[in-house]
């Protein structure tokens, strides 16, 4: 028996789809999902100071951040006090793997590439730093590292789903906001989860990210569905995540097909010109 | 004022009271939901080789098929400028990697969806045909070799192919990303870049042969060619800037430094100057050699800012998330 199993309760099989559901209502804003990740991926510390914006001193994810939990304190303007939280809205942020990664499309060298795990790994010993996929992120997860010169992100704890073991952020979560298991399990869960919230009188509690769920409400633009997505109850943009991200590769061939149009008609007045007598 | 309503959490909005549905969005503390790219000046030089060299080489192409004799020094100042830019613009994206020692990894894969992988193997062929295209040139004009001039004629067309490309992907390669300011102008920037390109190569070959008194008429048919390629430029820089109002992106042209380095670098020198000197020229049949000298010059200037405005303008949009859910809302 894995250890996943007797953790999570989950078999982690190769040619699987796994991710995270981050219920963003259970979230306490502990940390621990933060530094287990630290912890585990051996990653440095990067930002010993205060920000201001609540409890959030991490500010971003980034090379060396891979979790990243977001504090929205909704005290002013608020008319009704939500039955959980007094208000205050966590969220523990992560790379989304996305179905159709933009930075996956955008890798020119392969190095960023879908894993057996249906998940996207950058692949430190080919990355050779071009930094293409961090404007190519709708989510603005990925990021160059300058000191080793290579992009770094999420891996879904690669290392550990081939070793059995359940990535460290899900299996450091004391309040399981953070849960990790097959994407359709997830999904269902995750409708479960709404519908109780509903049924207990929490009406803004709606799925992000799952195509399928809500009537389709949570559909993520061109991106499809995330391999890690959350519950959120309130705007996306709350939350620093954008309501309809877009696939960057989308935005290639309509400009590029008119730039040589543009090339053709430069040709052909060129040819025009020079085949004047005089002038 | 127009706003997009989101699909999301309108329950959310009820209950919370927070944000009513139908303001502009909220923003996380204004912090970025976007990162921006670290691309440095290396990325704006090439933007500028890359375009000039590859229009360079369309000029040159489709001059030589033309096979007039009084262009020979036009279509060889083209070939080897092209081939100038096909040295140094690998050299500057090699030296943007931040690891540059696995460079060759670029040709590792081809990925259809990335600009950046295109890029990489279209300056590959570019930098190849444009070799053996000068070289078979060298070998014509120092020797008069006819069949090596022929030669360069036919390594001159898929030189000048892989250069219409080169010229042009670089703005698809800013347009496919998440950045708002880029992405907003998708339809635009690749023929901006094309255009922009050939007005830069028309200026520098123009400068090249004003030194060549038996070149001048192919020094005044190459400024009939810079005016209608500032012409172009002219109609697409105005529509990109339409649609980036329209969408509510422009916000990084209207900071003071450059706001004006485009108005009066991009826009003054690059375009309108040597739009209104081949003008006058054409429009009077007089060569005004100082004047277009200087316009030349203006629209190297001109170019070279119109790229380093629109790299900074999209580092900056990428950090202003108001314009990023405006879009992608």
């Amino acid at each position: 028996m894995s250890e996943s199993e007797l953790t999570a309760g989950v078999r982690i099989e190769p040619g699987r789809k796994y991710g995270f559901f981050t219920d963003t209502t259970l979230c306490i804003g502990c940390k621990a999902c933060e530094v287990a990740c630290k912890e585990w991926n051996l990653l440095p510390a990067d930002n010993i100071g205060l920000t201001g914006n609540s409890y959030d001193n991490t500010g971003a994810l980034s090379a060396t951040t891979w979790r990243h939990v977001r504090f929205v304190e909704h005290v002013e303007g608020a008319t009704v006090m939500q039955p959980f939280q007094s208000n205050w809205l966590m969220m523990s942020d992560v790379c989304k793997h996305c179905d159709r990664a933009g930075c996956l499309e955008a890798c020119p060298t392969g190095a960023l590439f879908r894993t057996e795990f249906g998940t996207v790994v950058v692949q430190q010993d080919i990355c050779n730093g071009c930094g293409y996929c961090v404007p190519a992120c709708p989510f603005g997860v990925v990021e160059l590292d300058l000191d080793d010169g290579k992009a770094h992100k999420c891996t879904l704890c690669y290392d550990r789903l081939k070793g059995g073991f359940e990535p460290a952020c899900a299996k450091a979560c004391p309040t399981n906001s953070i849960q990790f298991g097959p994407l359709e399990d997830l999904h269902d869960r995750a409708r479960r989860r709404v519908e109780s919230l509903h049924a207990a009188g929490v009406d803004s509690a709606y799925v992000y990210g799952d195509s399928a769920a809500d009537g389709g409400l949570g559909t993520t633009g061109g991106v499809g569905d995330l391999r890690a997505f959350f519950l959120l109850t309130d705007r996306p943009e709350v939350y620093n995540l954008p309501a309809a991200p877009s696939l960057p590769s989308t935005r290639m061939m309509p400009g590029l097909v008119r730039g040589l149009a543009a090339m053709a008609g430069i040709a052909l007045a060129t040819a025009a010109l020079f085949m004047r007598r005089s002038a | 004022m127009e706003t997009r309503r989101s699909p999301y959490g309108r329950h959310a909005v009820d209950v919370l009271g927070s944000v009513p549905a139908d303001s502009p969005p909220p923003t996380y503390y204004g912090r970025p939901a976007l990162k921006p790219t670290e691309w440095r000046w290396l990325i704006t030089t090439y933007l500028f080789v890359g375009g000039l060299a590859g229009a360079a080489q369309v000029i040159a192409g489709v001059v030589d098929l033309l096979g007039y004799r009084r262009d020979r020094s036009l279509v060889s100042a083209g070939r080897y400028v092209a081939l100038g830019g096909a040295l140094v613009s690998p050299l500057l994206l090699i030296a943007d990697l931040k690891t540059p020692t696995r460079w060759y990894n670029m040709l590792r894969v081809i990925r259809p969806t990335s600009p950046m992988s295109i890029g990489s193997w279209t300056l590959l062929a570019f930098g190849s045909s444009s070799g053996l295209a000068a070289a078979a040139q060298l070998a014509a004009d120092a020797f008069g070799l006819d069949r090596a001039r022929r030669l360069a004629r036919w390594f001159g067309v898929p030189a000048a192919v892989s250069g219409g490309v080169l010229a042009t992907y670089t703005g698809s390669l800013l347009s496919a990303t998440s950045t708002p300011f880029w992405a907003v102008a998708y339809r635009w920037l690749p023929a901006l870049f094309g255009t922009s390109g050939t007005a830069t190569a028309t200026a520098l070959l123009s400068l090249v042969l004003d030194r060549l008194p038996v070149a001048r008429g192919s020094r005044r048919r190459l400024e009939r060619l810079a005016l209608v390629a500032s012409c172009l430029e002219l109609a697409l820089t105005a529509g990109m800037d339409l649609r980036l109002r329209r969408e509510r992106v422009r916000a990084p042209l209207d900071e003071p430094r450059p706001g004006a380095a485009y108005r009066f670098g991009a826009l003054g020198l690059g375009v309108l100057a040597p739009l209104v000197v081949h003008g006058l020229q054409a429009l009077t049949g007089r060569d005004l050699r100082m004047m277009s000298r200087l316009a030349s010059l203006g629209a190297l200037a001109g170019g070279y800012t119109q790229r380093a405005v629109l790299v900074t303008a999209g580092k900056n949009s990428a950090s202003r998330p108001q314009d990023y859910f405006r879009i992608a809302g």
